[in-house]
């Protein structure tokens, strides 16, 4: 946690010397004084900052340097691509067909895919397309190693095309990425591709980066896991974890299947969390159909967020007209879906309405009780006003006004919106205290009532009353000497906080290589010789590297003898 | 279950080097591998295996330092880039600025990836009538891209062209439905318009439009030109305090990032130092603020979406792998903005440029020789240099070892018996040209759930010489060659122990005995994929002498004719000889 949770005002957080807050109180006192445009056209001219390679920079070192490849891995795709590139030129999915032997063109034959219950045990359902598993007491980490050299070497030979030279790598990761399955991934790198350097930059970070902005709060819907990720100046402050991801959208969607295969045979379907582990449909089948078919209904009509309103009213529209035409044609309107993976083949007439069940049962879960929920399975929306919740006042003003959607599963048609519109409708319903029940739901009431007798206004928990009325900060003196320096600095910054939002990032790829575009350098910077040497034991922690020296290093590209007795960090994936 | 016909794989000697030199995270553990690492026997069966083995045909071989070399490790150069569609030679370059497609007229249908091509809508699709006009005077356009094989075309994303070449540049800038896609410029020419007007963008100057999306590459270079402007702005603001006391020209401004980027002190215990220097510096760089530089409000209004998904039918979804084409291909299709779920139906997609190939030489990592070399020209299939492991190492054959009389005739599904002795005949075809010896190991079970009897009747032989055919034909007579051919047991028709079954000019036939095991699954454990197959993980060294080459002694030619080195080379292969069957099956 980096700062405590009980500041409440600006006054306390100027006396916090943890944070390069000024910015924010910045903000706090003058969020009247608007300069739209002017904040560029204000500054004095000067020369545009070159990229300055190092003092005996020669053309070669500056083509290198061009040549840095961002490797993005997550559990079921790895994304390539060279540093400043918009987007990855290659996308590898790992499949079991990736691991086959080298010569093995099984997969070529005719009626393969219709017997992929030879090829996968039931057990394994779906796992073969993962790389790894956070779970790494059954991993094979020399296998992973060997799967993602496999896979970069198509990267490289196929999107790439570039030969064998060591390159310098950035690896974009998620900042949960055990040390083991981290030290697999450098070993590749550094053993088979002989780089002779690579980065370790946090997908969150640089999502946020490629947004635009300083702090947001990163919903990566991932594949085996969705996490939230609270960055604030570019930092991670908090991190909030759930299983709700792609794995059990694609197996809600099994079960829907399934489900729909026994009705058709005449059969009752008895139980809907089914565990028997018989999977009637392969998992190649079960994706695609997840990906073309699933979407998410949107949030109940009744509560709307204030900030969302407009929006809302649009989305209303829209439902009656929809509400309208489905109650002419509900019964009617299905969807054909011809399953050829199960015994035998089927057709199977599911009604639209039903296909938004896997997306309702695997990230909101309404059936169930929001106290009933294990710590790792909250439903995404809980666990964003959670997070939220978790975080010091006045980071949570700002990232709840930048909230990123990331992910595969944000592809959802409707997800965004609806996730957004629970937690709109969260934060109405409770404001920003983590007690919830009956009892507090009666004193709320009584304080309300309370206060519109006496017709003074008190703190009635959510925050956004809490800003308008709070005498503290309200009544916040102007600070004349930080206002010169904003002067100074040429710089006024309207920035919008405290209300619910969401912003559009390029991706964690892109940030990735914008960063690197930029030559920032990253804190974590493994260098070749000194992992072969010392392995990730070698790491210090990450405060204890002289930054100075290990930035020169990376933005020049010389002394490569002085990172010798230089300490180097493996940034957050090595604090154990 | 169909039966399985024989197959030989070989190790690359390079796949342990690496694991073994890993440093020890847990010593214990590797104090017990390097013990039993001697007599640790190659299981094909495991998971690793299959990043290993490589049939013969892949494998390269460095005659200086006498090695297999595999495709894992060979250091590789790159020839040519080129088209394999249209078969342009494209330069390096080209291909940093354009990227890594084709950037003429070669596209592929984002359906089902066959070739597409430039049809004029105005033609009748008659050949004769078509060739004619291109003769003569050409279509006249518009004209669309077309899929020959599955009857997409272009006009179904609502693009059509006006010339019929450099469609790659045209569909830059057409977005589906056809609009033109607005550069950066005109983007600018516009808002500029707006705000002399008075209307939206004066009165609302931070609010972002909404209206107004930015593809990718837009907002990409926003992003990227107000990054780099806020870095140097923020360098300005505090001169002071820049990098120079180091004596490094790094812009001051990737110190002060480097704080932004630290996220690594997370410590509270930490953060008093870290931050109090970083925070001496800090020249604060604003965020995003607009459209103009790169921030883009989420329209989470996904019900149009929604109600175009609901109207379309399932033909009009794009599957898994249409979807990653598009990833892929996303660098040449920037136009469309980074929209959320847009690739879910078919008229979003695109056609895909398609990536260009290249021809690459191979070196061996160690010394640096080529092994491997292309032509240049692009049309041209030959190779300069191409030492193939398959001219070095004897290539092995399995057949089933069939004596009439003696051996049962097979069972008609081509499957083994299991717990039925099966004798199979290797051939080892020795390409060099001097004699080699050869020894063989196997554990004399195989690995795995299912252990099989393994027993090499003769494992250790020699085979001559690769010599001219026509020797052989002409030495046929002599008493030599028919004596070394009585010696193997094929005359007596019953395979022995320590002898060979037959031999040729250069080749050696030696006989296997396996017993296959009994496959039965207990309980809930299923079978796994292929391992019902019997599987004979084969050590195998090779020795002969050879003329010491020039290489090697290079100081003192002058003997080094009558130098003769001993040479030796072993690895692991895994023979595959087929699948085993059930009791029950066979009755």
């Amino acid at each position: 946690m980096l700062v405590k949770p009980t500041l409440t005002t600006a006054r306390v957080m100027a006396s916090e010397t943890s944070l390069p807050h000024r910015t924010l109180a910045g903000i706090r006192s003058g969020s009247g004084t608007t300069a739209s445009s002017g904040g560029t056209s204000t500054t004095i001219p000067h020369t545009p900052l070159r990229n300055v390679h190092s003092t005996f920079g020669s053309p070669s070192t500056i083509r290198a340097e061009d040549e840095t490849i961002i490797v993005e891995i997550g559990t079921r795709s790895l994304r390539v691509g060279f540093a400043g590139d918009p987007v990855p030129r290659g996308v590898i999915a790992f499949s079991p067909e990736q691991s086959r032997r080298v010569g093995d063109f099984r997969a070529w034959e005719s009626g393969y895919q219709d017997n992929w219950r030879k090829w996968t045990a039931p057990k394994d359902w779906g796992r073969e397309y993962e790389l790894w598993n956070y779970d790494v007491r059954n991993l094979d980490l020399d296998l992973v190693g060997d799967r993602i050299e496999r896979a970069l070497r198509e990267a490289f030979t196929k999107y790439l095309l570039i030969d064998t030279k060591p390159r310098r790598m950035v690896a974009v990761l998620p900042s949960v990425v055990p040390l083991p399955l981290l030290s697999s991934m450098l070993d590749t790198l550094f053993r088979r591709f002989q780089s002779p350097g690579v980065s370790l930059l946090s997908a969150a970070v640089t999502a946020t980066v490629a947004a635009g902005v300083r702090s947001a709060l990163v919903v990566d819907l991932g594949y085996s896991e969705t996490v939230v990720t609270a960055v604030y100046e570019y930092r991670e402050v908090h991190c909030g974890r759930t299983v709700r991801g792609g794995r059990m959208l694609v197996e809600q969607m099994h079960q829907l299947l399934k489900q729909c295969v026994t009705e058709k045979d005449g059969r009752a379907y008895n139980d809907p969390t089914d565990k028997s582990e018989e999977f009637i449909a392969s998992f190649d089948e079960c994706e695609d159909l997840t990906s073309k078919l699933c979407w998410c209904k949107p949030a109940a009509k009744s509560q709307g967020s204030q900030q969302a309103n407009k929006r809302l009213s649009i989305l209303e529209e829209e439902d009656e007209l929809e509400g309208a035409r489905s109650t002419s044609q509900d019964t009617s309107e299905s969807v054909e879906i011809p399953l050829s993976s199960t015994q035998p083949p089927a057709i199977i007439r599911p009604s639209f309405e039903r296909l938004s069940e896997p997306c309702e049962h695997t990230f909101f879960d309404p059936q169930r009780q929001p106290n009933s929920f294990d710590d790792e399975e909250l439903p995404v929306h809980l666990l964003i006003y959670r997070s939220l919740l978790q975080l010091p006042l006045d980071v949570r003003a700002v990232c709840m006004s930048r909230i990123i959607f990331t992910g595969g599963c944000s592809n959802v048609l409707g997800l965004r919106g609806r996730i957004f519109d629970e937690v709109s409708r969260l934060v109405m319903e409770r404001g920003w205290t983590g007690v919830t029940g009956k009892v507090v739901d009666e004193q709320r009431a009584n304080l309300r009532a309370r206060s519109q007798v006496s017709g003074r206004p008190t703190e009635v928990g959510g925050e956004t009353q809490e800003r308008t009325s709070d005498a503290a900060t309200a009544g916040q003196e102007r600070d004349p000497v930080e206002e010169q320096l904003r002067k100074a600095a040429g710089e006024s910054m309207p920035t919008v906080q405290g209300s619910l939002r969401c912003i559009e990032s390029l991706g964690s790829w892109s940030g990735g290589s914008l960063v690197t575009q930029l030559k920032v350098p990253a804190i974590a910077t493994v260098d070749r010789d000194l992992w072969l040497q010392q392995g990730a034991a070698g790491a210090s922690r990450p405060g204890n590297v002289d930054v100075r020296s290990r930035q020169s290093m990376a933005a020049g590209g010389l002394i490569r003898g002085a990172a010798a007795g230089s300490n180097w960090t493996l940034g957050i994936w090595g604090v154990a | 279950m169909a039966p399985l016909s024989p197959y030989t794989y070989i190790q690359c000697p390079c796949s342990d080097a690496p694991s073994q030199a890993r440093p020890s995270e847990t010593p214990t553990r590797d104090i017990a591998a390097d013990q039993d690492d001697d007599d640790r026997t190659f299981d094909p069966r495991a998971p690793r295996s299959n990043y290993s083995l490589y049939p013969l045909e892949y494998l390269l071989y460095c005659e200086d330092c006498h090695q297999i070399r595999c495709p894992r490790c060979v250091a590789e150069e790159i020839v040519t880039y080129y088209c394999p569609s249209c078969l342009f030679e494209v330069p390096s370059s080209n291909l940093k600025s354009e990227g890594n497609r084709c950037t003429r007229s070669c596209f592929q249908c984002p359906v089902c990836i066959g070739p597409l091509q430039v049809t004029s809508l105005e033609t009748p699709p008659d050949p004769n009538l078509l060739a004619a006009d291109n003769t003569s005077s050409g279509p006249s356009g518009p004209y669309i891209l077309a899929c020959a094989y599955c009857h997409w075309s272009s006009i179904e994303i609502g693009i059509k062209f006006d010339k019929p070449n450099g469609i790659y540049s045209q569909l830059q800038k057409l977005r589906n439905g056809g609009q033109t896609r607005l550069t950066a410029k005109e983007r600018k020419d516009r808002r500029k318009e707006a705000m002399s007007t008075g209307s939206f963008a004066s009165t609302h100057p931070s609010n972002p439009g909404s209206d107004d999306v930015l593809d990718v590459e837009s907002q990409f270079e926003n992003l990227r030109t107000f990054y780099s402007h806020q870095l140097s702005e923020s360098t300005s603001a505090a001169p002071g305090l820049s990098m120079s006391d180091l004596g490094i020209s790094s812009p001051s401004s990737l110190a002060r990032l480097m704080n932004y980027y630290n996220v690594g002190s997370l410590d509270p215990s930490k953060k008093g130092l870290g931050n109090s220097r970083g925070r001496a510096r800090l020249g604060t760089f604003r965020e995003a603020l607009d459209t103009e530089e790169g921030l883009q409000l989420a329209q989470l209004d996904e019900s149009a979406s929604i109600s175009a998904f609901k109207a379309s039918t399932l033909s009009d979804l794009t599957t898994t792998s249409q979807r990653l084409s598009q990833a892929e291909s996303h660098l040449s299709n920037l136009v469309s903005p980074a929209l959320h779920g847009s690739s879910r139906l078919t008229s979003t997609l695109r056609p895909i440029p398609v990536l260009l190939r290249t021809k690459r030489s191979k070196r061996c990592p160690v010394c640096r020789h080529i092994i491997s070399k292309p032509e240049p020209k692009v049309a041209s299939t030959r190779f300069r240099i191409r030492l193939v492991a398959g001219s070095y190492i004897p290539a092995v054959s399995i057949r089933p070892l069939r004596v009439p009389g003696v051996t049962p005739p097979p069972p008609p599904d081509g499957l083994l018996r299991p717990l039925v002795p099966a004798q199979y005949l290797l051939t080892f075809t020795n390409p060099l040209f001097e004699p080699v010896k050869v020894t063989l190991a196997t554990p004399s079970t195989t690995p795995g759930r299912f252990a099989s009897k393994v027993t090499v009747l003769c494992p250790q032989f020699e085979i001559d010489a690769n010599t001219d055919v026509w020797d052989e034909a002409l030495k046929s007579g002599s008493s030599e060659t028919s004596r070394r051919r009585d010696e193997g047991s094929k005359a007596g028709g019953v395979a022995e122990v320590g002898k060979i079954w037959e031999r040729g000019r250069n080749w050696v036939s030696i006989v296997v005995e396996v017993v296959p095991a009994l496959i039965k699954t207990e309980g809930g454990e299923e079978l796994k994929e292929d391992e019902d197959v019997l599987e004979i993980p084969m050590f195998i060294r090779i020795e002969w002498e050879a003329d010491a080459t020039g290489a090697e002694v290079g100081a003192a030619p002058g003997t080094g004719k009558e130098v003769r080195e001993k040479r030796e080379l072993a690895y692991w292969s895994a023979l595959g000889i087929g699948r085993i069957g059930s009791l029950g099956q066979l009755g």
